[in-house]
């Protein structure tokens, strides 16, 4: 008994963690089928909008939810920015150059940010005012389920989004065919800085919702990047069920190996599976050996 | 005033010259025919039209309005819609949603009545309506073309560009497919047809066009083409139409 509860225990933790992930890696995956590039940037996203909410509700003492709010919109217009600043200019150069450009805006932001709010990591406030709930044995913490119906209510936005709408299809036929999609009359250039908004704004809620478990910092961006990215790979590369379960399944794999193996090799666990994936299932969960269809 | 006229115009594909002075025109309700041998720039000259290649030389004119420097969106919504060759279906969508995306050039129309169009476009080729909402990558090659055409109607277009619609489609469908031409032709848009397939085009076509090599050498009804010894040789594989 003590030893299900136990993994229960670490398999909700895991989810949570997992579904952080996942929201980074789900932009990271709009982003590659838009543009065919991997945005460097991608974690930076997570890490300005947990600032931006430090900013709003520590700093100027807005209430949680406005704070919140500001912090989406803030990052719906650094997505704008980052569009038109970063990606726009090398749009007809290959994939080469985009990445490394999004590689120099993710070292500028992190050095940016450094200068103005400074090393020290901050804390932020959980979203309930409450500790959690014991259910069964298993303590849930609050943040954790508020990550957790965040997550579940996104993924369910967005599936809603592009499944359902016809902009939603645009962007679809935008990231499979571009040429094409222009001669329908589709406007690409808005189609693609609406893809960078979307994934701006995902990057953002995931800041904001990891802040209060592991602080806002500097690094918080590198790290879940590349835990997303290993995500996106172990799911499916470019597929977006694969992102989502790859790091649901990456955040369940690292607390049940830092709990039965080793803690301070937390953060390896990730990569041995990303290891194991690409040695044995290359293209990932969902992923399909295709070849070009003429 | 012609509907479109291109007017001595020249294209590049880096430093190939793809078109070299190029000048035609159709007239409105036309059904007009560009024939020509591969590479002759057939395509390019359909792309040159609709704004995928920009000319280095000349003027494309679309109502008597010089359209060069327009970018493919802005030309899809004066109301030219170019299906090209390959037939470029969307193929993570279903074919319902490649239909209703060919709309695109139109603003504000509510999704109830694209809805209600793209069940009229069902009915026009009915061969690709159990497909509906298979995805588009699933589609044989003459279902692609069906509703590449299918996408393309939905712009309501003034000017339709077809880039050889009977590339690689087994005689019965070309057939099938030209029939629908006429149809569309018949209902009253304008069409510019490329096509290896002469025989098959002077069939439908009003006038035709010879290219060959980036310049226009020969130009007439399908019966001055059709008796035109040189072109009948060259483009006709010596068949008597």
């Amino acid at each position: 008994m003590q030893f299900i509860t136990e993994n229960l225990q670490i398999l909700f933790t895991g989810l949570g963690l997992g579904s952080i992930y996942a929201l980074v890696a789900l932009g990271f995956v709009l982003i590659i089928r838009a543009t065919n590039v991997v945005n460097f940037a991608q974690g930076d996203f997570a890490m300005l909008g947990g600032y931006a909410m430090v900013l709003f509700f520590t700093g100027l003492g807005w209430p949680y939810w406005i704070a919140f709010i500001g912090a989406l919109l803030a990052m719906a217009v650094f997505g704008v920015l980052f569009n038109y600043g970063v990606y726009y200019p090398l749009r007809h150069r290959s994939f080469l150059p985009v990445l490394i450009s999004t590689l120099g805006a993710s070292i500028f932001l992190q050095n940016t940010v450094l200068y103005v709010a400074g090393p020290q990591p901050k804390p932020l406030d959980k979203l309930l005012n409450f500790d959690g709930i014991t259910l069964g044995g298993v303590f849930l913490d609050s943040q954790y389920i508020v990550i957790l119906v965040a997550t579940v209510a996104l993924v369910f936005f967005t599936f809603l989004f592009f499944e359902k709408t016809l902009l939603g299809k645009k962007l679809q036929a935008t990231s499979q065919d571009k040429d094409m999609a222009r001669l329908l009359g589709i406007p690409v250039a808005l189609m693609i800085a609406i893809t960078f908004i979307y994934s701006a704004v995902l990057g953002g809620i995931a800041g904001v919702l990891v802040g209060p478990i592991l602080f806002v910092s500097i690094g918080m961006g590198s790290i879940i990047a590349l835990k997303a990215f290993a995500a996106t790979i172990i799911g499916g590369f470019g597929d977006v069920k694969g992102a989502i379960v790859g790091g649901l399944l990456l955040g369940v794999i690292e607390s049940l190996a830092a709990q039965h193996i080793s803690v301070p090799y937390k953060d390896a666990y990730a990569f041995l599976a990303l290891f194991l994936f690409l040695l044995f299932r290359p293209q990932g969960i969902f992923g399909e050996k295709v070849s070009e269809k003429a | 005033m012609p509907l479109l006229e291109l007017r001595n115009v020249a294209s590049y594909y880096g430093n190939v010259q793809a078109l070299k002075g190029v000048s035609l025109r159709v007239e409105q309700g036309e059904l007009v025919t560009l024939l020509g041998a591969n590479g002759a720039g057939k395509s390019t000259t359909l792309k040159t039209i609709s704004g995928l290649v920009v000319p280095a030389q000349g003027e494309v004119l679309f109502e008597g309005k010089p359209i060069q420097k327009l970018g493919p969106e802005a030309i899809a919504r004066l109301g030219i819609s170019h299906v090209p060759e390959g037939r470029r279906i969307f193929p993570g969508l279903t074919v319902r949603e490649n239909i209703l995306l060919g709309a695109s050039n139109r603003k504000g129309v509510p999704r109830r009545q694209l809805e209600e169009e793209a069940d009229e476009k069902f009915t026009v080729f009915p061969e690709i309506k159990p497909f509906e909402n298979a995805l588009g990558w699933t589609l044989s090659g003459g279902q692609q073309q069906m509703l590449a055409v299918a996408r393309g109607l939905m712009a309501k277009p003034k000017l339709l560009l077809l880039d050889e619609p009977s590339l690689g489609l087994a005689p019965l469908i070309v057939q099938n497919l030209f029939g629908t031409i006429r149809t569309i032709r018949a209902a009253g848009t304008t069409i510019l047809l490329v096509e290896q397939n002469a025989n098959m085009a002077l069939s439908v076509a009003d006038r035709g066009y010879v290219l060959e090599t980036g310049s226009l050498t020969v130009e007439g009804t399908p019966k001055e083409l059709l008796g035109n010894e040189e072109v009948r040789a060259a483009y006709l594989g010596g068949h008597h139409a």
